[in-house]
């Protein structure tokens, strides 16, 4: 459905919000997009461009304790703490992480802290313009249809008002006053659309994302992951930031008279070096040309079968925040170099991994 | 999982026969939490989370021989799978050990290697170096695979160790021909979840607390990291 909201719907809408809820949205830090706590809309700066850290955070926090054990009784609780919360200002490329997220959590046996956080969370997405690093484009991630409550695209004298859920809709009626959208909206909306396709300094060298998972299940042996964990720190920013690394380590905390206790996650990072260690010292990534490799291919390949996805939604925030400058697009693209220079002569399931 | 509150959790499998009443772990002490589980004593509580993952097919092995190839503590988890055979000796053909450990004080089960011979098991004990204590086999657990008898058609082999004995131990199994839908090797990797979310055990597209951490040759032979 789409709705128009004018300006003053769009500060009653964000005041509303701020006001009810729990409500994190884009803010400048250091001169920077980031997400952080808001209570006054004064404090609301919509960003264009990427936050540097994504918003995964508010779904899947830093640290989250799981669990309270009382050592002396032997007894222990689950924990599963979830506020009602608002998402704002997220782009297009965060929402298609969170609907990769949703996937993972609810896989198997359902992650209850996740899903009871997300089912918690309000979600209200922005229009964006693409910086060096973004490449959602290439990725069919620049436009995204579901996952959101509102979605608001700024056009002449206000906002196209898209809701996709029920929650949305009545937000939207409650704080916005929302009317018909003229039709010249739609098509400035649509012409705004196709410029942005125009935008992208970064993209990948291929018309089908969807053969990414092929063509890097050839490039196992392919020169870059030496060339570029030559250079890689191993510092593990470039899990911290992006939208759909979820990997995590569970560590216990005892109270000073080790009575009481609890069991936390902790965001952890497949770059980091003893990631895949187990006692006795055996690192099955030793190094990190191997680390970087399968966070490459993790994004693109190792769990796109399963998820039915990929992994990378284009946002560019690994290569924006990497200090040796190891660019996501630019070393798949030297893959897909490789790869024409020897075309793929397998059919798709014939695939090896 | 087996833990213990303020010190965590690690993947340990079990070394018994499966039994839903009782099972037996037995644990090294290597790091902080298996040198607190040695600590414990009668009556001290230990956390328990699963079982997670995927065993031996026992019922598939029946009718077979079965060849165990156990390396180190690699022995632990393979008792579970002796026992399971043993308690049921008439439904397996032949079943061969070949244990190899670095010195003679690392034999574990002493005793139980002695019984399962009587009831049927042809056990090589092998240690890596000469030791004035010892009178057996010497050299790594491969040297006993040559003169191993194996009808590689009706044999099952199954292979628990370190994971540099992996590569060796295969290698020379490359001559029984056994085949590799019939080779079962269980993988180690750290662990923190055992339910396919925290990326730890992750090999490629793999979750071994999840898909493993029994494999089949066939099934890993081409997963690089894997062996
Ligand atoms: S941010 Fe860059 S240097 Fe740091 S681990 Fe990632 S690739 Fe390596
Ligand atoms: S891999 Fe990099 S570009 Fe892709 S989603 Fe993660 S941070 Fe964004
Ligand atoms: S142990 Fe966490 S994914 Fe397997």
């Amino acid at each position: 459905m789409m709705d128009f909201i004018t300006k003053k719907g769009f500060r009653n809408l964000a005041q509303g919000l701020i006001k009810d809820y729990v409500f994190y949205g884009p803010v400048t830090k250091d001169g920077f997009p980031a997400f952080s706590r808001i209570e006054e809309f004064s404090q609301l700066k919509l960003s264009q461009t990427p936050s540097h850290i994504s918003a995964k955070g508010f779904l899947f926090p830093p640290k989250e304790t799981l669990l309270r054990f009382d050592i002396e009784k032997g007894m222990a609780e689950g924990v599963a703490d979830a506020e009602k919360q608002v998402l704002f200002g997220l782009h297009s490329c965060d929402v298609h992480a969170i609907n990769l997220m949703d996937r993972v959590f609810s896989y198997g046996k359902p992650d209850v802290n996740y899903l009871k956080r997300r089912e918690n969370t309000i979600i209200v997405g922005t229009e964006c313009v693409p910086d060096e690093y973004c490449f959602c484009a290439s990725i069919g991630t620049m436009t995204v249809d579901e996952g959101f409550d509102i979605f608001l695209h700024g056009v002449k004298g206000g906002f196209i008002a898209r809701a996709g859920s029920g929650r949305g809709r009545s937000l939207l009626k409650k704080y916005a006053s929302p009317s018909k959208t003229k039709r010249a909206a739609l098509k400035e909306l649509e012409r705004l659309t196709e410029k942005k396709k125009t935008l992208f300094k970064a993209r990948l060298d291929i018309d089908d994302p969807s053969l990414l998972p092929l063509v890097y299940s050839f490039a196992d042996g392919h020169p870059v992951w030496e060339k570029i964990g030559a250079v890689c720190y191993g510092c593990g920013s470039c899990n911290n930031v992006c939208p759909t690394c979820y990997c995590f380590d569970v560590r216990d905390e005892v109270s000073m008279d080790l009575k009481k206790g609890t069991r936390s996650r902790v965001w952890d990072g497949c770059t980091l070096e003893d990631f895949a260690k187990v006692t006795g010292g055996m690192n099955f990534r030793k190094t990190r040309a191997d680390r970087l490799r399968h966070r490459f291919n993790r994004k693109f390949r190792y769990l796109a079968d399963r998820f039915k996805g990929l992994f990378c939604v284009g946002c560019g925030r690994c290569s924006r925040t990497c200090l040796v400058k190891i660019n996501i697009s630019e070393v798949t693209n030297e893959i897909l170099r490789a790869s024409k220079e020897r075309p793929l002569a397998v059919p798709a399931g014939k695939s090896k991994g | 999982m087996v833990g213990l509150p303020g010190y965590g959790e690690a993947p340990i499998s079990i070394s018994s026969q499966p039994s839903p009443d009782m099972v037996d772990l037995c644990i090294k002490a290597a790091g902080d939490l298996t040198n607190a589980l040695h600590r414990l004593r009668k009556g001290d509580i230990l956390w328990v989370r699963g079982p997670f993952g995927r065993g031996f097919p026992v019922e598939e092995m029946k009718g077979k021989d079965l060849l165990f190839i156990a390396g180190g503590i690699g022995l632990i988890p393979m008792r579970s799978l002796i026992k399971s055979a043993l308690s049921q000796r008439k439904s397996f053909g032949r079943l061969t050990l070949l244990y190899g450990v670095k010195e003679p004080g690392e034999v574990l089960f002493k005793k139980e290697l002695k019984e399962w011979e009587k009831r049927g098991v042809e056990v090589n004990v092998t240690i890596d170096r000469p030791h004035p204590q010892w009178r057996g086999n010497v050299g790594v657990v491969t040297t006993l695979i040559g003169p191993c008898k194996v009808d590689e058609l009706k044999t099952s082999a199954v292979i628990i160790g370190p994971h540099v004995m992996y590569k060796y131990v295969i290698l020379s199994l490359g001559s029984k021909k056994i085949r590799g839908e019939d080779i079962f090797l269980s993988l180690e990797r750290r662990m923190r979840c055992g339910m396919g979310k925290c990326g730890h055990c992750q090999i490629q597209s793999v979750y071994v607390c999840q898909e493993g951490p029994v494999f089949r040759l066939s099934e890993i032979r081409h997963l690089r990291e894997a062996i």
